[in-house]
């Protein structure tokens, strides 16, 4: 069976989220937790890219020679892609933060355990 | 385009611009003070000589409003594209003039007396501080939701920044933790975002309002409602109401005096600029008005009784401005024009007054190095004047005439009459007596019970500037609680064309 791919994005996304707050809430190892909220921001990212996603479509760029019919009907709706990256940078951004702390916290406590760190 | 018009976007993009250029200086103290100075001074000045207006980033302004769409075929003239705002637009009226000028002033005041009470300023801090004032006043100018989720971002990592400079005990761990829920919430808040993007293909606030009241799409959709879901969560962070109340008061009893009076301002602030959105875009929705009325009513309550047990006084001080976040909150659930107002009101006056209230405690620290008010006391003979300022911003704070936070609260309370809730009214009242009470036990603990022997006073004089900040705070205070019209005048418009 062929899954549409909008749907399978957004299945993907919904997978990623889930598992991303799972992994946030119930991993003990602070790198891990890191990358399971890594997970939540990509599903959010995943998800918001889909929304653009048009089957047979074209990229949102109007180039010489092209017919307007062909462009207005095809092309997919460029927004979320601009909107995602941004989201990226942050996503990315936070993370270096958060890297960093764990950084200086292992160093004081020598160990990278959210329950001994922070506590329950 | 006209200069003040132009003073619009230049409210967020001169702090920006000073605040990375003071971090590449952060060794050279003297360009540090100079540019810091300045960009202080700019920040209540720049509000006051805008003109109200809209700016369109980019000079996109929709096609109604430029001239070659006379040109335009009716395929696009004759439909909702010929309104919509295909560019970042931000709206400065009355409303936002006042917010964004006492967001200055809180400012102002933090950046000198950070300035001043430390030997060595680090541009570093006065770097995240800048960071944050624009990117709350960007919130409050933003008609464009991801917009604001960005600002929003980026006041999250300024807040986590100001924490982490602090070099209080835990602060690391604190920091840590907000940022590990923020990494939960913010993927949500922006999952709300994209439900609204896909539902209406739009992040502009008006055109989203537009689509949702002209019937363009279907305002009883379900995924508009999990839209509305998902975005309070994300601004239940952002404010610090509950469930993230105690992280939010652990941020502010983990960051130094100037700063959580900083932190504070910006929680009321996103708190404002976030719940205007709501009530802009979901306010059809009963539930939006139940569940705002319910978690404020949360907050008041679990914020103030949770002050209570508190022995260290910023984490009390950080505990009660959560619970007055309540007040505002309920003024946004009550719904209606004078409702709205008195919550406006409300975030004007709590601004200013915890500001005063952690500034005022700061003078403790600055003496003492000691938060916890069990080790405390007798410290009216050390620091009078300040002591004053702590009990007039404390009753104030518990909304006592002839101060500020009376009129806001009276305000609220008649708002809560006529909307036929007697009983939120009557919580009202019964949390600021709580608030008065709990604030009086920590102002006997600290100024007037004898002094513990082992306690050390430094000899070194509060810096007048310190004193100078309480003072002009607390004539802001008096002026708007003698004159309330001098701040409802500008608010009511805002709350008007929401409702």
């Amino acid at each position: 069976m062929i899954i549409d791919t909008q749907l399978a994005a957004l299945f993907t996304a919904g997978a990623l989220i889930v598992i991303g707050i799972f992994g946030a809430l119930f991993l003990d190892n602070l790198i891990k937790k890191v990358i399971a909220l890594a997970f939540i921001g990509d599903g959010a990212n995943l998800f918001l890219v889909s929304l653009g996603y048009k089957a047979g479509g074209i990229v949102y760029i109007f180039l010489p020679g092209m017919a307007m019919s062909n462009f207005s009907q095809n092309a997919s709706y460029p927004l979320p892609y601009a909107l995602v990256l941004t989201s990226i940078v942050i996503g990315a951004s936070t993370m270096a933060v958060m890297l960093g702390i764990i950084i200086i916290l292992n160093k004081k406590y020598g160990s990278i355990s959210a329950s001994k760190i922070l506590g329950e | 385009m006209s200069l003040p018009n132009l003073l619009i976007p230049l409210m967020v993009i001169i702090p920006i611009t000073c605040a990375l250029f003071l971090n590449l200086l952060h060794e050279r103290i003297r360009t540090v003070k100079v540019i810091s100075i300045v960009v202080a001074f700019a920040l209540p000045i720049i509000p006051l000589f805008a003109n109200y207006g809209t700016h369109y980033f980019g000079g996109y302004a929709p096609l109604i409003q430029n001239p070659i769409s006379a040109d335009l075929p009716t395929l696009i003239t004759g439909t909702a594209l010929y309104i919509f705002h295909p560019a970042i637009t931000y709206v400065y009226g009355s409303a936002q003039k006042l917010m964004i000028f006492i967001l200055g002033i809180v400012g102002l005041f933090a950046i000198f007396i950070s300035l001043y009470e430390v030997k060595k300023p680090s541009g570093v801090y006065i770097y995240l501080m800048l960071m944050g004032i624009a990117s709350i006043t960007a919130m409050l100018l933003s008609d464009d939701i991801f917009n604001l989720y960005v600002f929003f971002e980026i006041a999250a990592l300024a807040q986590v920044g100001i924490v982490l400079v602090s070099k209080i005990k835990n602060n690391y761990e604190t920091a840590l933790k907000y940022m590990i829920l923020g990494g939960i919430a913010s993927p949500i808040l922006l999952l709300g975002i994209a439900l609204l993007l896909g539902v209406t293909g739009n992040v502009n606030i008006t055109d989203i309002v537009y689509s949702i009241r002209n019937g363009l799409i279907n305002p009883q959709s379900p995924v508009l409602l999990m839209a509305c879901s998902l975005i309070i969560f994300g601004w239940l962070y952002g404010t610090g109401l509950p469930p993230f109340h105690v992280i939010k008061s652990a941020m502010y009893s983990k960051a130094l005096p100037t700063g959580a009076a900083l932190l504070q301002a910006f929680s009321v602030f996103s708190l404002v600029a976030f719940g205007v959105i709501i009530i802009r875009i979901f306010s059809y929705i009963p539930f939006t008005h139940v569940f705002l009325l319910a978690i404020s009513l949360i907050a008041m309550v679990l914020g103030i009784t949770m002050a209570i047990t508190q022995t260290d006084f910023k984490r009390l001080i950080a505990f009660l401005a959560v619970g007055e976040l309540g007040y505002i909150g309920a003024g946004f659930g009550l719904g209606t024009v004078f409702g709205i107002t008195a919550g406006l009101f409300q975030a004007v006056n709590e601004s200013i007054i915890t500001a005063l209230l952690f500034i005022g405690f700061g003078t403790i620290m600055y003496k003492t190095k000691e938060t916890d008010m069990q080790k405390l006391g007798g410290m009216l003979v050390a620091t009078p004047k300040s002591a004053l300022f702590v009990l007039l911003a404390g009753i104030a704070l518990a909304g006592v005439p002839p101060f500020n936070a009376f009129q806001s609260k009276l305000m609220l309370v008649q708002a809560s009459l006529n909307s036929g809730l007697p009983e939120i009214a009557i919580i009202m009242v019964l949390m600021s007596i709580v608030t008065f009470m709990t604030f009086m036990r920590a102002f006997h603990t600290i100024y007037l019970r004898p002094k513990p022997v082992d306690l050390e006073i430094k000899n070194e004089k509060i810096p007048k500037i310190t004193l100078v900040a309480m003072v002009i705070f607390l004539a802001i205070c008096l002026l708007l609680g003698l004159y309330p019209h001098l701040a409802t005048n500008f608010l009511q418009g805002l709350a008007m064309s929401i409702t």
